[in-house]
C-alpha cells in the first residue's frame, strides 16, 4: 500500500548474481520488458517496494553491458542511423540469453 | 665490457648511416617518379630549390620547432618552413596533419543499397537495434568461432537459424551449432553447403525430431531419406525444397513408412521426380495430413489433383503447379476438401484450353464449400470475372478472412493489352464486396495488378469515414488509379497499417509518410525507393505511446 503511495524514485537497482549492483536510471531499465513488468507498480511486486530487481540469472560482467546497451538505447530512442553497439564476441552468447530473458 | 659495447655500437651506428646514406638517395629517386602524379609534388619541387639543403642522416641538426639537437635518421619529418624536426616534434606533426585528413573527409555513411536493403526488410532506423539483434548480428559474423550455443530458446535458435541462412554462414561446420539432441525442430532455411553425410548427422544427434525444415537442400539423397525412415520416428512434419536427388520410388517409400504419421508435408522446386505416382502414394498412406503444400513441382499434372481430393483431413492446401490443370479437375478437388480448408492457396490455375471459355466455377465452388477459411490465395487467375468476385464475398457464409492475396487477377492477352470490354479479374465491385466482407478482420490485402479497380472505389473504400481497424500490410502495387490521395487515405484509415506497397503506381507523388509506415515503391514519390514515415500525424498521436515503447527493431511484420 505505502509502495503505491509513495512516488516512484529516479533510480532502481539491479543485482547479478555474483553481487555487484548497478543503481540506473528507472526509465532506462524499463526499456527492458521483464524489468518493466517487474518494477511496475500495478504489479505489487517485492521489486516494486525496494525498487531492487535481483537477476540470479546473469552474471556482473553481463548484466554491465546490458545496462550500457539500456543507457544506448534511450539516448538513441528518437535519433535515426544510429550507430551499432560494439559487443565482445566472447560475451555475445550469454548477453543474447541474457537479452532473452530481459526482452529487449 | 662496457667501453668495447660502446665501441662496438659506434660502429655499428657508422655502418648503418653509410647503408642509410646510400638507400635514401635511391628512395629519394623512386619517390620522385612515383609521386608525379600527384597534385603538391611540382609545388614542392619549386620550392625545393628555395630551401636550405637539408643535412643528411647521422648529422646532428637543431629542431626546427624546439630547437633542441638531435640525430637526423632517415625518419626526420620536414617542418613548415622546411627545416627538420626532432623525433617528438615529428610525431606531433603527423598527429596533426592525419587529423585534418580526417576531418576534411565527409561524413561516411553506410552504404546506400545497405539502408534500402534494411528498409525492404522492413528494419527502422529510428532509434537502436534490440540488444538481441546486436547480439545475433555478432554472432553471424563469428559464426567459425562458435564452439556451441549452450542451452539456447528455441525462438532464439530459430532466429540464429535465419541469420546464418541469410550470411551464407551455414556449412558443415557452423550447421552443427543446431543439432541438439533435445530438439524438436531443426530448421535449416538455407542448406546449400551442406553435404550428403551433414543430413545424416541430424537425424544422428537428434533422433526426435519432429519437425524437419530443409530450404536448398540440393545435396539431400535417396540415402539419407533412408536413414530419416530408420532414425527419426516422431517426424510429423517435413518441409524440403529443392531436395532434387531424392528419386521418385524414395519418396513412395517415405510415404510407406512414415506417412501415417506426417501431419504436415512442404515440397517445392521439385524438377526431376515426384510424379503424379508418388503424390498418388502420398494420399494413400499419408492419410493424417492435415497440411499440405506443393509448390513447383515440375512433374505433377492432373492425375494428382484427384489423388489430393482423397485427402479428407486436410485444414491447409497450397497448390502452383508448372502444368495446365482442366478447371473441372480444380473445382472437383475443392468440392471435396474445401469444407474443412483454414487455408486455401491457388495460385496460377490457367486452364488455357478450356472450351466452355472463361467461368467462375473456381469462386463458385470455393463460396459454396469453404466456410472456414481464414487465409485465401487466389492470383494469377486469367478466366475469373469481376461478377464472381462479387457473388464470392456477397454473404458467404465464410467468417471474414484474415489473409486474402487475390494478385495479378488479369486478362492475359498482348495483343489486347487493354483487356476485354468487361473486365477480367477483381474489379470495382468485386473489391467493394471484399471489404465488405472481410474488412473488420483484414489484416493482409494484396491486390497488385488488380488493374481494373477504379479510383472512385479506392477513394470510398479508404475514405476518412472508413476505418479497417485490423489491416497491417496493403500492396497495390500496378494498379495504375491508386494516387497521392488513395495512399494518404490508407494511412488515415488503417491504424495498424505498417506497410504499404506501391511499385508502379506512378500518380502517387509527394506523399507525407507517417512515422513508422514504410512505404515501398511509388516510383515518383521523391527519389528513393522506399520511404519510412517520420512525421507524427495529428491522428497517430493518440496511439503514441502504446506501441512499441523500447524502440524499434521490426516494425513491418512478416504475414503468412
Amino acid at each position: 500500500m505505502s509502495a503505491q503511495s509513495q512516488p516512484l524514485s529516479a533510480y532502481v537497482t539491479l543485482v547479478s548474481n555474483d553481487g555487484y549492483e548497478f543503481k540506473i536510471l528507472r526509465d532506462a531499465a524499463c526499456i527492458a520488458g521483464t524489468i518493466k513488468k517487474a518494477l511496475d507498480p500495478a504489479s505489487g511486486f517485492r521489486e516494486v517496494a525496494e525498487n531492487r530487481m535481483e537477476l540470479p540469472t546473469i552474471n556482473g560482467v553481463v548484466l554491465e553491458k546490458v545496462c550500457e546497451y539500456l543507457y544506448y538505447n534511450q539516448k538513441n530512442m528518437e535519433s535515426k542511423d544510429v550507430p551499432d553497439l560494439e559487443i565482445p564476441p566472447e560475451l555475445c552468447l550469454e548477453l543474447l540469453i541474457a537479452a532473452d530473458y530481459l526482452d529487449v | 665490457m662496457a667501453a668495447e659495447r660502446t665501441r662496438k655500437r659506434k660502429r655499428n651506428q657508422e655502418e648503418a648511416i653509410a647503408k642509410i646514406k646510400k638507400g635514401k638517395a635511391v628512395k629519394k629517386g623512386n619517390n620522385k617518379k612515383k609521386k608525379g602524379s600527384d597534385d603538391d609534388s611540382d609545388f614542392d619541387d619549386v620550392m625545393d630549390m628555395y630551401k636550405k639543403t637539408k643535412p643528411l642522416p647521422g648529422q646532428l641538426e637543431n629542431c626546427e620547432v624546439c630547437s633542441k639537437r638531435f640525430t637526423v635518421t632517415p625518419y626526420s619529418k620536414a617542418g613548415p618552413d622546411g627545416g627538420l624536426l626532432c623525433a617528438k616534434c615529428g610525431k606531433e606533426m603527423a598527429k596533426e596533419a592525419k587529423s585534418t585528413v580526417k576531418s576534411s573527409k565527409p561524413a561516411v555513411r553506410k552504404g546506400r543499397r545497405k539502408i534500402e536493403s534494411n528498409r525492404l526488410d522492413g528494419l527502422t532506423f529510428r532509434g537502436a537495434k534490440t540488444l538481441q539483434q546486436l547480439c545475433i548480428n555478432t554472432l553471424a559474423t563469428h559464426a567459425d568461432d562458435i564452439e556451441e550455443f549452450g542451452d539456447m530458446p528455441e525462438p532464439i535458435l530459430n532466429k540464429l537459424s535465419e541469420i546464418f541462412s541469410k550470411k551464407r554462414a551455414m556449412k558443415s561446420n557452423t550447421f552443427k551449432l543446431f543439432l541438439q539432441p533435445d530438439l524438436d525442430v531443426v530448421a535449416i532455411h538455407e542448406a546449400a553447403y551442406l553435404e550428403t553425410e551433414d543430413y545424416d548427422q541430424i537425424f544422428a544427434i537428434v533422433p526426435h525430431v519432429k519437425k524437419l525444415s530443409l530450404r536448398n537442400c540440393c545435396q539431400f539423397k535417396d540415402s539419407n531419406v533412408d536413414y530419416m525412415i530408420e532414425k527419426a520416428k516422431n517426424l510429423a512434419d517435413i518441409q524440403l525444397l529443392g531436395a532434387n536427388l531424392v528419386s521418385n520410388d524414395k519418396w513412395m517409400d517415405l510415404f510407406i513408412a512414415r506417412g501415417h504419421d506426417l501431419r504436415s508435408l512442404k515440397l517445392e522446386w521439385l524438377d526431376a521426380a515426384f510424379d503424379d505416382q508418388a503424390v498418388e502414394a502420398l494420399t494413400t498412406f499419408c492419410t493424417n495430413l492435415e497440411r499440405l503444400k506443393l509448390e513447383r513441382c515440375k512433374q505433377i499434372g492432373p492425375d494428382s489433383i484427384d489423388a489430393i481430393a482423397r485427402l479428407e483431413k486436410l485444414q491447409h492446401l497450397t497448390l502452383c503447379y508448372q502444368k495446365d490443370i482442366p478447371r473441372d479437375r480444380v473445382v472437383n478437388l475443392i468440392a471435396h476438401v474445401g469444407s474443412g480448408l483454414r487455408t486455401l492457396c491457388l495460385e496460377r490455375f490457367v486452364d488455357a484450353e478450356n472450351e466452355n471459355g472463361p467461368t467462375d466455377e473456381l469462386l463458385d465452388v470455393i463460396r459454396n464449400t469453404c466456410t472456414h477459411l481464414e487465409k485465401l490465395r487466389f492470383s494469377e487467375n486469367n478466366e475469373c470475372s469481376d461478377a464472381g468476385y462479387v457473388n464470392l464475398f456477397t454473404e458467404w457464409s465464410n467468417p471474414p478472412l484474415r489473409y486474402i492475396d487475390v494478385n495479378s487477377t488479369r486478362d492475359l492477352d498482348n495483343s489486347n493489352p487493354n483487356g476485354p470490354e468487361d473486365p477480367v479479374g477483381l474489379s470495382s465491385a468485386g473489391f467493394h464486396a471484399l471489404m465488405q466482407h472481410s474488412g473488420t478482420k483484414l489484416e493482409y490485402l494484396d491486390i497488385s495488378s488488380c488493374r481494373h479497380i477504379s479510383h472512385e472505389t479506392f477513394a470510398h473504400i479508404f475514405s476518412p469515414e472508413q476505418t479497417w481497424p485490423c489491416l497491417r500490410e496493403i500492396n497495390l502495387s500496378f494498379c495504375p488509379v491508386v494516387d497521392t490521395q488513395v495512399v494518404a487515405g490508407i494511412f488515415r484509415s488503417c491504424p495498424q497499417i505498417k506497410k504499404v506497397v506501391a511499385f508502379g503506381c506512378f500518380e502517387v507523388h509527394e506523399v507525407v509518410v507517417p512515422r513508422d509506415i514504410v512505404l515501398i515503391g511509388a516510383p515518383r514519390a521523391q527519389d528513393a525507393i522506399e520511404q519510412f514515415g517520420q512525421v507524427v500525424m495529428d491522428f497517430q498521436k493518440e496511439f503514441s505511446g502504446v506501441e512499441n515503447p523500447a524502440g524499434m527493431n521490426r516494425v513491418v511484420p512478416v504475414m503468412s
